[in-house]
């Protein structure tokens, strides 16, 4: 919590830094205002002066108040203008900032929370955030302009009426902040059922297959209504509490508004003031009166949005991915001047829960450890393998070596240097991965292999695919290299999808190769062509696969076997195969199958 | 005219989805509005009474009149508090039906719209459009009746003070209104251009999000903020440009609210000097033309308002207009048992209409007898997934018949778990587990059936552990255990396995097999695969 609060700059720092167009605004508010009131004041003396039985010359004025609504117009264009102006700005400078954090934030935050609950954050909140920029803080500050005026206005009759408007304060703010906090609880509550509703419809959507196909349509629409319905309820239960909040607002500055209107009318009396005056008072009073009473209960806006904010500062305040130094290697030492082992593991330990998305676990149960006491070294140029049933942590050794997740004990030397030292963007230029999930962006197949690699050049794309063995695939494609491919890579099959993915690799060119189960999902006649792209492109370089088909690692320099996330047998395959122990048994699985 | 009556057709498509509730609805609208206006007018009573008391020097009485306004002010302000309150909730209501009417659309899409559009896409679509519409029912057309029927309730007792100035200031409000309403086209066009721009920069986003571990380790991971923060760029531009036109306006009303009171100036002491109008009155004419002016310019700012919403609502029924696609499986059931459990007669098939869409399946023709297990093998790209889609009935061939008879389970390459617990995500096979409609018996005797019991008990909390997306505590297996687990609950006829296998180490693929078997006994099975193992589980293999 207290961090939280120390921390709250982020939103503040961009709500801060285009302040100036917030400045301007309320300059124009005042100014709008200030011509309001003024027009006012001719009036009240225009009308004393034609009850006073004296012509009054119109040019007198007619020309003071025609400039007056021109100002005000303008003024009020610019305030308009430069109101909004601050809030898009705030909202785009925000936005950005949750972009690029969301990039930096540790790969296990996303374990933690699923897209569907960060979109909403995204999306809802950011809106209700963008309400607040634009609307709550603009007419706030100017209802906190027109008080001051109020007040020197009434101060200017008489120094009592404003004791009698701000009497009426405490008893405001004591209901206001009674109802406004009743109303923050329930709109906690109404911001996860948003969220609620949200996260499952992206789950709707992107199982929609196994939706169809088991005929889920009206059960999940049965639970999607169910959620919709708990919000409708939510919000009848703080419209309850809304309404009346205004309705005793609007009461309780009634009074005093009253109050003023027979003192007036009793200074009248007294000949203190005049006929003109009097009407000048009720007319203007009436007007500019309610500004009083919003700026309190505006509370109930701003804790409302306040909601929001704490959710969207909860995402900036996550701590970014550790960056430990500053250290990189020289592009030559990458490719073989280095003779250090390209990875050592001295006793690591790893675990999900004691990461970053803690939060949301339950603290009082173990964490299942994932991976323990790993200890290996992996030379330059070394092609090393992971074999092992599944569920054993072998994809996580690949997602722990290039930092998409932070070990818990032990040491992780890469090229000889801690991978705390190094700076992580760097460590990650080391690495080329091919994960287990191919990865498609719904852009072109061109982009999508070029992202690859800053500034590649088409023939370099090209290059990189026909290396990967997809170039002629993908020149049958209807607009060849063009073809804009589906989110989730629809349509491309699962041995075109993880080629691509490959070509993206090879791409990037990096001194490690991280493959995890890449001729899993394949047939034998992709696996051959997978295996042919492979070998073309894995001159010189250190390759590290995961896999459970035994056949397309007998040639590594050294397998290790994990089980129970331990080392339990390492060597080749030939002196694996001698030991009767964990690769013996997983050969003899593999031999049944077949 | 053709749009206006959309217009209007949006309009009352969008109240009708209120039901037999709209009159209990717009009743509470227009009692707000009502009371609303009520209690201004009981304020210029107030005021006419004070001014009318120092005209006339009868101040002893005033008191008690002012009182009985003051009374009349609380008694409308109540009535708000409570027509407010049930239109409020009544317009939940109305988001939440709106709300389950895009839902269901989005679930009920030809299977191709989902391959082609984004999830970004949907999400911008349920999410954005669909609150910009329920805005109409939350605050739009309340705004802007409210305005409508306030101006009316303001100028009865103006017209009852001073015809004569009422009818020169409504001329002026006039004025103001046609300026207000040259706008009203730029501004729909804008709100239009604003909602896409929001969905572009929701597509952007859930590209970044969908990939992060492959985002996170990509140079072009700059690239991909970039476009990010472009698309971000591009709504603040739009945003900007729909600003502009809220400037113009502001500033009209502006300078319409000073000319007002130039004019009242003007027209009001002119008046007053030639005994047309009382002092009193012409104070309480001024006080209610403040308000009169401010509702009847909010008609001009929340008209624009509407539209730009009416806009949305047009997006959003093209949307549900959309063809949909046949929920219901055209499955045949045959109880003869020697008809086949699947026949594919002549089929062909390709994604894209038209010339340039590769032609995925042509002129297939098969026959699965029941009871059997069948392995449909063929090459990388030789349609043996769409043929599986085809079945499923996911897309309509373009020429040839399917005939299956009976429900298929399904269980896909790479199955989906959603973000429930364990025993949800079985649960779904055959029913809803939050309901009871599944017993946990049924769940776990499922489970045992896919080999699945035995790992998911390890987990922390067992059945109810939440899987989902970024599952990263299971294993590809186990998690292809847990559909297995699903197919088998469903109790199909039919099994249907598209390369089930494949992406599993060989000892789930051991457990999974085993599971398929014990499975296969009871229904047809047709596994699609490339692997010798599974292809040797096969009772006969066709190859595609």
């Amino acid at each position: 919590m207290v961090t939280h609060k120390t921390k709250k700059s982020a939103l503040w720092s961009d709500a801060l830094r285009h302040s100036p167009w917030l400045l301007v605004y309320l300059i124009c508010a005042f100014l709008v205002n200030a011509a309001l009131i003024r027009g006012n004041s001719y009036i009240t003396l225009a009308a004393d002066a034609v009850l006073a039985g004296e012509n009054i010359t119109f040019e007198e004025f007619l020309i003071p108040l025609c400039i007056l609504a021109l100002g005000g117009a303008v003024s009020a264009c610019l305030q308009s203008a430069c109101g909004s102006t601050y809030s898009a700005k705030v909202q785009r400078s925000i936005r950005d900032r949750l972009g690029a954090k969301l990039l930096s934030l540790p790969y296990a935050y996303f374990d933690g929370h699923g897209s569907g609950s960060i979109m909403s954050r995204l999306i809802s909140d950011m809106d209700a955030m963008g309400r607040f920029f634009s609307e709550t803080l603009p007419i706030l500050l100017m209802d906190c302009i027109t008080v001051i005026l109020v007040t020197a206005y009434l101060a200017d009759m008489d120094v009592f009426l404003i004791v009698v408007l701000f009497a009426s304060y405490p008893v405001m703010l004591l209901v206001s902040d009674r109802l406004s906090k009743k109303l923050t609880a329930i709109v906690k509550v109404q911001r996860s059922q948003m969220d609620r509703r949200t996260t499952w419809a992206y789950d709707m959507i992107q199982g929609i297959e196994v939706g169809r196909s088991f005929g889920l349509y009206h059960r999940q629409k049965q639970k999607m209504d169910a959620v919709l319905d708990e919000i409708a309820a939510n919000k009848a239960a703080s419209t309850k509490i809304s309404s009346l909040a205004w309705s005793l607002k609007s009461i309780l500055t009634q009074i005093p508004l009253v109050i003023c209107y027979l003192f007036a009318l009793y200074e009248f009396s007294q000949g203190r003031v005049s006929t003109g005056e009097l009407l000048g008072f009720t007319v203007m009073l009436g007007r500019i009166i309610y500004p009083v009473g919003d700026i309190i209960f505006a509370l109930n806006e701003i804790r409302e949005a306040g909601v929001s904010m704490e959710r969207l500062q909860d995402i900036l305040d996550r701590a970014p991915e550790k960056s430990g130094g500053s250290f990189e290697l020289p592009q030559e030492a990458l490719h073989g001047q280095n003779t250090e082992p390209a990875i050592c593991l001295q006793g690591i330990c790893f675990s999900y829960g004691d990461g970053e998305a803690d939060t949301e676990q339950k603290k009082d149960e173990p964490d299942k450890p994932v991976l323990r006491d790993i200890s290996l070294s992996i030379g330059q140029g070394m092609h090393v393998a992971f074999a092992g049933g599944s569920g054993e942590g072998k994809s996580t050794v690949l997602k722990l070596l290039c930092g998409l997740y932070q070990k818990h004990q032990g040491e992780y030397l890469l090229f000889g240097k801690p991978f705390e030292e190094w700076d992580l963007e760097a460590a990650r230029k080391c690495f080329s991965y091919v994960s287990q999930n191919t990865v498609l962006f719904p852009v072109s197949v061109w982009q999508n292999v070029a992202y690859g690699r800053e500034g590649a050049t088409r023939q370099e794309v090209i290059d990189a695919c026909k290396d990967a063995n997809i170039h002629d695939m993908i020149m049958r494609l209807p607009e060849q290299y063009d073809t804009i491919i589906g989110e989730r890579g629809a349509r491309l099959s699962g041995g075109e999808k993880q080629r691509l993915a490959i070509a993206r690799a090879i791409l990037k060119d990096a001194p490690i190769l991280l493959l995890d189960e890449p001729t899993a999902s394949v047939d034998n006649e992709n696996e051959r062509l997978l295996t042919e792209a492979l070998e073309r492109t894995a001159s010189g370089k250190t390759i590290i696969t995961v896999a459970h088909r035994l056949s397309t690692i007998q040639n590594a320099d050294c397998i290790y076997v994990i089980e129970h996330g331990q080392i339990a047998e390492q060597g080749t395959h030939e002196e694996l195969s001698r030991l009767q122990g964990a690769y013996a048994r997983l050969q003899k699985c593999m031999a049944e199958q077949a | 005219m053709d749009i206006n009556t959309a217009k209007t057709g949006s309009l009352r498509w969008i109240l009708g989805l209120l039901g037999k509730r709209l009159p209990l609805y717009l009743g509470a609208i227009v009692i707000s509005a009502l009371a609303q206006s009520g209690t201004r007018i009981a304020n210029a009573l107030i005021v006419k009474q004070i001014i009318t008391a120092a005209q006339t020097g009868q101040i002893s009485g005033v008191h008690l009149a002012v009182l009985g306004s003051f009374m009349l002010f609380v008694l409308c302000q109540m009535l708000w508090k409570f027509s407010i309150a049930r239109y409020n909730t009544e317009g939940a209501k109305g988001v939440a039906s709106l709300g389950k009417l895009v839902f269901s659309k989005v679930l009920r899409l030809p299977y191709a719209y989902y391959e082609e559009h984004h999830s970004g896409d949907f999400m911008s679509k349920l999410i954005f459009d669909t609150e910009r519409v329920g805005d109409i029912y939350s605050s739009r057309l309340r705004r802007l009746a409210t305005a409508i029927l306030s101006s009316i309730a303001f100028l009865i007792p103006m017209l009852y003070y001073s015809a004569h100035l009422t009818f020169c200031l409504l001329a002026l409000s006039m004025l103001a209104f046609l300026a207000n309403s040259l706008l009203a086209g730029p501004m729909k066009r804008a709100g239009k251009a604003l909602s896409q721009s929001v969905g572009a920069l929701t597509e952007k986003l859930t590209n970044l999000l969908s990939g992060m571990e492959i985002v996170k380790l990509l140079p072009a991971k700059a690239e991909l903020l970039a476009d990010y923060r472009q698309a971000n760029g591009r709504l603040f531009q739009v945003q900007q440009k729909s600003n502009l036109y809220t400037a113009v306006t502001e500033g009209l009303n502006n300078f319409f609210d000073l000319a007002g009171a130039l004019a009242f100036l003007g027209l009001g002491v002119w008046f007053v000097s030639r005994g047309l109008v009382s002092l009193g009155g012409l104070a309480a004419v001024y006080t209610l033309y403040g308000s009169f002016r401010y509702q009847f310019l909010d008609i001009g700012k929340y008209f624009p308002q509407m539209m730009h919403c009416i806009a949305n609502v047009e997006r959003l029924r093209e949307f549900l207009l959309q063809e949909e696609a046949d929920l219901e499986p055209a499955y045949v059931h045959d109880k003869d048992l020697s008809a086949p459990a699947v026949s594919v007669e002549h089929v062909s098939f390709s994604y894209a209409n038209g010339a340039n869409g590769r032609p995925i399946l042509t002129d297939v023709s098969l026959e699965v007898q029941k009871g059997i297990c069948v392995a449909i093998t063929g090459e990388s790209g030789c349609g043996k997934s769409t043929l599986a889609k085809l079945l499923l009935g996911f897309y309509r061939p373009a020429s040839g018949t399917i005939r299956v008879d009976g429900p298929i389970a399904y269980v896909p390459q790479e199955p989906y778990l959603y973000q429930l617990s364990i025993a949800e995500n079985i649960a779904w096979g055959k029913g809803n587990a939050e309901s009871g409609e599944v017993s946990r018996e049924e769940i776990i005797q499922a489970a045992r059936i896919a080999n699945a019991h035995d790992f998911i008990m390890k987990l922390p909390e067992g059945y109810d552990t939440i899987v989902g997306e970024r599952g990263n505590t299971l294993s590809g297996g186990e998690r292809q255990r847990i559909a297995i687990a699903r197919a088998v609950l469903m109790n199909a006829p039919i099994l249907l396995l598209d390369e089930a296998t494949s992406a599993l180490d060989s000892e789930s693929e051991k457990l999974v097999n085993e599971a398929i078997r014990r499975v296969s006994q009871n229904c047809t099975t047709i596994m699609i695969a490339h692997r010798e193992s599974t292809i040797a589980m096969a009772d006969r293999v066709i190859r595609l």
